[in-house]
């Protein structure tokens, strides 16, 4: 991936004068630049370096315009481009042509902000329901939502995925009140035999507006809010809010405190991916794996409870450190219970390599190519199994991961099993962060006292949850209340891989496509 | 479909795992005929003491779910804990600078009626509630 000084000095060429660029604001630097040139610019960067992805599109009211934050993801960190339409008329050219994994961020700011993307390929709905008013952008700050239902008339209510009379293909629709996923998403397949053709998502069923509901809580109260986008990550997003205000706030959190926060986020992670092959098992038809993983599973939540006092939702991450410590009794706990996981995790790779049943299913079958994985802006175990060597924790490394020893576990087929099989070798590699953390412990204290009003500033953190990177953009005005809160989860990111993968394939293997990508659909319509 | 060559002939794994718990007693547990253990910090139902509470509606404040609302009780404001908007997170035990709130391992709270579900800050009742 290029370097952040070869980024603005390729830009600075081009642009000249018309480009502001500051060093170390929102991510690794920002680039201010005119609407007009944001094809130019992006268009070069991906010309210079075909590596570079995008992280996520942020929209914010700016009171007289609409600002557009680019958030491209590099080697040494985000680097974000920032630019301003104006609210009676916001168009800017799309990206979706130079940096395919632009599209679904493009669709949602559309539907949230009521931005247009010119030359967009397909800018439908996406988050929002089909009956919501065609005026009304929530996320504005002068967006009226009290009369929502006064204005219902005002929609443009079309049956998406209307079969065409010409070709020959049939359509299935998987969803919304999907077999097997016990989550609400549709994804229409135009299959032409048992061959799929075609495949249009959409997302947006239990769209919660959380980024608008955090806009009207303290920082306080907003951290068990995000908590609760998602149960099996949860403590991955109270991370990577309250580093967020931590870095507005310039909060040093004690040593023992970041530790205790890595324990406590790798339990997060042996709990969704021993969730996942458990369920992946019962997608490929395999139940009796997905009853002994999730078996495994209950030494990992027991943990959780002991350490937090819930199962699920940790509720254990505040700002300024954590809330409860890891007590001396503890520790001999968590080390037996590492050492039974890690037996039975060598009893899962063991089957995972020699049994028929889960092969058969899952090898060859959706295969996304390390270029594929680039183009689409992929994330977490879905780009590494596809070669793609990007991993917060060691990219950007936050809470104690700077200090602790792991390896990056890749995998250069980039098929279904690879991405099953990158996850089990993580587990192996969660439970030595946990061993390790434990070990070296650091005494002191575990969290410090901070102030409830935060003073104004901007941030973008992101934090690697199980499903791969998750990025936050939080805005302060210097009040009780955050200004904009955006939350790019990383199943978003991950869908149209989906779209890919499943193209030429039987309709037999969707399953296993879609649940090799772990999907969370509770992330995606936070 | 994936391809076939790829397999080795070798029995399962799975079917010795499978085999040796049939010798084993089940993994879970009788609930409710046993009682489970919750460990020591779980965040169930909450024990408000009406005695060191100084009606200063802090927990109220920083609740994120607006489940305690401040009453007049004999003059004085106190919280009344709504535990069917209750997230359990016990924050309000946290932001309490007296104490007055503190956890408790009940969490067998489901029930029929909402009214079970208010924890009333009575005087005469230190673990506050209907039953």
């Amino acid at each position: 991936m290029l370097a952040i000084n070869e980024i603005l000095f390729n830009i600075q060429e081009l642009l000249g004068d018309n480009a502001q660029i500051k060093k170390f604001f929102l991510g690794k630097a920002t680039i201010v630049i005119n609407a007009k040139s944001i094809k130019d610019v992006v268009a070069r960067l991906v010309k210079n370096d075909s590596t570079l992805g995008l992280s996520a599109i942020t929209g914010i009211d700016l009171d007289k315009t609409i600002g557009l934050l680019y958030h491209l993801r590099t080697s040494e960190g985000i680097v974000t481009i920032k630019t301003e339409v104006s609210k009676g008329k916001p168009i800017i050219s799309s990206i979706t042509n130079i940096i395919p994994g632009a599209n679904f961020h493009e669709r949602e700011a559309a539907d949230l902000f009521g931005i247009i993307f010119k030359d967009h390929p397909n800018l439908k709905r996406l988050v929002l329901p089909d009956n919501w008013p065609n005026d009304l952008y929530p996320l504005r700050k002068d967006a009226n939502l009290e009369d929502i239902s006064k204005s219902r008339d005002n929609f443009s209510y079309k049956i998406d995925g209307s079969q065409s009379q010409e070709d020959s293909l049939v359509n299935i629709i998987v969803g919304p009140q999907h077999p097997a996923l016990l989550e609400p998403e549709k994804f229409s397949l135009k299959v032409d035999g048992e061959i799929v053709k075609y495949v249009e998502p959409r997302i947006g069923y239990v769209h919660r507006g959380v980024e608008k509901a955090a806009e009207k809580k303290t920082y306080l109260q907003d951290v068990y809010l995000v908590e609760r986008i998602c149960g099996i990550c949860n403590a991955c997003h109270a991370s990577a809010f309250v580093e967020s205000v931590e870095k507005i706030l310039g909060t040093q959190v004690p040593d023992r405190g970041k530790y205790i926060r890595t324990v406590i986020l790798e339990l997060n992670r042996l709990h969704s991916h021993l969730l996942l092959l458990g369920h992946a098992g019962l997608e490929i038809g395999y139940e009796t794996l997905f009853q002994y993983l999730w078996r495994d599973r209950e030494p990992v939540m027991d943990l959780t409870e002991m350490l937090t006092g819930n199962r699920v939702i940790a509720s254990s991450l505040t700002i300024g450190g954590v809330r409860r410590d890891i007590k001396e009794t503890h520790i001999p706990i968590i080390k037996k219970q590492m050492i039974y996981l890690r037996e039975r995790m060598i009893f899962y790779k063991d089957l995972f390599e020699n049994e028929p049943s889960i092969k058969l299913r899952t090898k060859n079958v959706g295969v996304l190519s390390t270029q594929d994985a680039i183009k689409l802006c992929v994330v977490g175990p879905v780009a590494r199994a596809s070669g793609v060597p990007i991993d917060v924790r060691k990219d950007d490394p936050y809470e104690a991961y700077g200090e602790i020893p792991f390896k990056l576990v890749t995998r250069n087929d980039g098929d279904a099993y690879s991405r099953l099989m990158v996850r089990l070798e993580e587990l192996f590699e969660s439970i030595n962060i946990i061993d390790y953390a434990i070990d070296n412990l650091p005494k002191g204290p575990y969290r410090i006292k901070v102030p409830r009003v935060v003073s104004a500033g901007e941030v973008v953190n992101r934090v690697e949850a199980p499903r791969g990177e998750l990025l936050y953009y939080l805005k302060s005005n210097g009040s009780a209340y955050p200004e904009r809160v955006k939350v790019r989860t990383p199943t978003f990111s991950n869908i149209p891989a989906f779209q890919k993968t499943i193209i030429g394939e039987n309709m037999a293997d969707v399953p296993a496509n879609i649940v090799s990508l772990d999907p969370c659909f509770s992330c995606t319509d936070r | 479909m994936g391809d076939v060559k790829l397999v080795k002939k070798r029995i399962s794994p799975m079917i010795k795992e499978v085999l040796t718990r049939f010798f084993s007693k089940p993994v879970t547990e009788k609930y409710p005929f046993v009682t489970t253990e919750v460990p020591e910090g779980f965040r169930g139902k909450q024990l408000f003491n009406i005695d060191l509470c100084i009606s200063c509606g802090l927990c109220s404040r920083d609740c994120p779910s607006n489940a305690i609302e401040m009453v007049e009780v004999d003059g004085k404001r106190r919280p009344l804990f709504h535990l069917d908007l209750c997230i359990f997170c016990y924050q309000c035990a946290e932001s309490c600078p007296r104490n007055a709130i503190k956890s408790s391992v009940f969490f067998e709270l489901a029930s029929n009626d909402k009214k079970d579900l208010i924890l009333k800050p009575e005087a005469n009742n230190k673990t506050g509630g209907s039953d």
